[in-house]
């Protein structure tokens, strides 16, 4: 049966290198799978420019029109269609920060009811990362949530600790965002579905022996969006 | 205080509220429209005004105007926005009024594209406008740079009454960084502190303490002491705000001399290169004016060849070769438009000229 997974969240959580894992996990596991990049918002890094390292992987990526082409103004696809009509064992939407990324969603409201009702399953995942500074607090997480769930039109199923500082990440990202998404779950009702992050401080993460229910599933991530300047952060 | 996940758009413009810029006046322009944007936001709840104007023209002017009254204010653009504003650029530094102008560059000439790219150096330490001046110009090379530099700017344009410009490539305003930010600083335009300031004469005050904001020096001798003057200031600050980075250049048989993020990209391939056995190091000029020279012929002076590396036609080359005369070779390399080079095309560029060392 078809799997969809729609990763919104604020901008710069992390959703893209998220999207990238959960497809190329799939892949791996011989499933067929479809990848959307349905960012509408940003023109820089986004997930089309690892359309080569998705392709090599045969996995079908959608792209917006003019998506990489150095135009501001991207448009969707058509073959976004191609989500639902298809029969993929799994589907991945990546989708843009914010409300106003989330908003490209709305459009396929219908798709996703009757994929529900053909005995799809879909989690609608936010991506949830503590150290960016408009998701920095409970009543942050929860505002972004709600707004996020109106202009999509669709109800968010779980959360995911994706909290890191990029290249300074470390286990302290995790516990800190462990912490605060706690509490929006409990106040929210919405449960943590997924701890991710990269395997060694993952790994330390697990073993603090924190509660398992806001943990759920962990996820080692690899990066895939690395850049030629990435290793160089310091000031002065 | 935790380290936060910034992109650098809104920490720039963040660094900037927290140095005490209270006004922003600008016109959107990818790559850095995230900045009034945030500006738009954040200005009311500090108290600040931000305004969109109607053009760059008018929103450098609108810079001139509060400048003239003592306020630290600000305005950011890209390439072809910032050559809209160098007539106003101009006028600022000729009536000598400290403000900070952000160049987040993009491909040129012309329209260009919306990359990255370092085509405005020339326009940036030459002189983009007429007449005789300077601006003090820092190329930050990461985001946290950029902050901590901002929390000085504004002081260095007040100290010796410039403009200070900003000259980011749109990388650093688009890419996310951990940074830590500085504390709000409690800014008041103290007019004892900024005679310049016109803070409101009325009549029976001291007409020598009455400011005036002028760049028009009719009288032939009058324009010439202005203007000595003003080169007497630019030597100033050649003497005390030159900065640089060196990078392994100590053993180095190739230096390679880059700014901004071109110059973290060849760290990358300096680190690999090392690796391999290969002496090469680098160095940045964080100010590109002042620009390092005394400095850089230092750094450089057990190398037997130089790299140049630049996302434009080798523009800094020529202040490469300035510092440096005829002692050592300057090779090129790098891309005009918006492609930024890579650290595999850098490595490969070192290797060649290691080739016919």
């Amino acid at each position: 049966m078809k799997k969809m997974y729609v990763l919104i969240g604020n901008y710069g959580s992390g959703k893209t290198e998220l999207a990238l894992n959960f497809a190329f996990k799939a892949a791996e596991r011989g499933e067929r799978t479809e990848l959307l990049d349905l960012d509408m918002v940003n023109t820089y890094f986004r997930l089309t420019e690892r359309g080569q390292m998705t392709r090599m992987k045969e996995i079908r990526l959608v792209s917006p029109n003019y998506s990489c082409s150095g135009i501001e103004t991207l448009s969707l696809p058509a073959e976004v269609a191609s989500a639902f009509a298809m029969d993929w064992d799994t589907v991945v939407f990546d989708v843009g920060g914010d409300a106003v990324g989330s908003t490209a969603l709305g459009r396929y409201h219908q798709d996703f009811m009757d994929m529900l009702e053909e005995g799809g399953e879909l989690e609608v995942l936010n991506v949830v990362n503590t150290r960016r500074p408009l998701a920095g607090t409970v009543e942050k997480i929860m505002h972004l949530q709600e707004e996020m769930q109106i202009h999509s039109r669709l109800k968010i199923t779980g959360m995911i600790n994706n909290t890191n500082l990029a290249t300074a990440t470390s286990e302290a990202e995790l516990r800190d965002g462990y912490e605060i998404i706690k509490e929006v779950s409990e106040k929210s009702g919405v449960p943590v579905l997924y701890t991710s992050g990269k395997k060694e401080f993952l790994d330390k993460f697990l073993a603090e022996g924190h509660d398992p229910k806001f943990i759920g599933t962990p996820i080692a991530i690899d990066t895939y969006m690395q850049r030629d300047w990435d290793s160089w952060i310091k000031g002065l | 205080m935790a380290l936060t996940l910034m992109k650098g758009s809104e920490a720039i413009a963040e660094a900037a509220i927290r140095a005490g810029a209270r006004f922003f006046f600008g016109y959107p322009i990818t790559p850095q429209t995230e900045i009034p944007e945030y500006m738009s936001a954040r200005m009311p709840e500090v108290g600040g005004c931000f305004l969109q104007a109607e053009s760059e023209v008018a929103a450098i002017n609108m810079v001139y105007g509060a400048a003239s009254t003592g306020a630290r204010v600000i305005t950011s653009s890209s390439s072809p926005g910032v050559s809209l504003k160098q007539e106003g650029i101009s006028y600022c530094a000729g009536a000598q009024l400290p403000c900070v102008i952000l160049n987040v560059m993009r491909g040129g000439p012309g329209l260009g594209s919306i990359q990255a790219s370092q085509g405005d150096y020339s326009q940036a330490t030459k002189g983009g406008g007429n007449g005789d001046y300077h601006l003090l110009t820092y190329a930050p090379a990461s985001i946290q740079e950029a902050i901590d530099i901002f929390s000085f700017a504004f002081d260095k344009a007040e100290q010796y009454r410039v403009p200070v410009l900003f000259l980011a490539d749109g990388i650093m305003a688009q890419m996310m960084e951990p940074v830590e930010m500085p504390e709000m600083v409690e800014y008041k335009v103290d007019p004892e502190k900024k005679p310049w300031a016109c803070t409101g004469f009325k009549p029976g005050d001291d007409p020598k303490k009455r400011a005036v904001i002028n760049s028009l020096y009719i009288n032939t001798e009058e324009l010439t002491v202005h203007n000595n003057e003003l080169q007497a200031i630019y030597r100033e600050i050649e003497k005390n705000e030159v900065m640089f980075e060196t990078y392994k250049t100590e053993d180095a048989d190739i230096v390679i001399t880059a700014f901004g993020t071109v110059a973290r990209i060849a760290k990358s391939a300096i680190n690999d290169l090392r690796a391999q056995g290969l002496k090469v190091g680098l160095f940045r000029p964080i100010t590109v004016w002042p620009f390092p020279y005394a400095q850089l012929l230092d750094a450089a002076k057990g190398a037997k060849a130089i790299l140049d590396v630049e996302a434009n036609e080798g523009q800094m080359k020529l202040d490469v070769q300035l510092a440096l005369g005829d002692k050592v070779p300057v090779h090129y390399f790098g891309h005009c438009g918006s492609q930024m080079p890579t650290t595999d095309e850098i490595k490969e560029a070192i290797l060649k000229i290691k080739e016919g060392m």
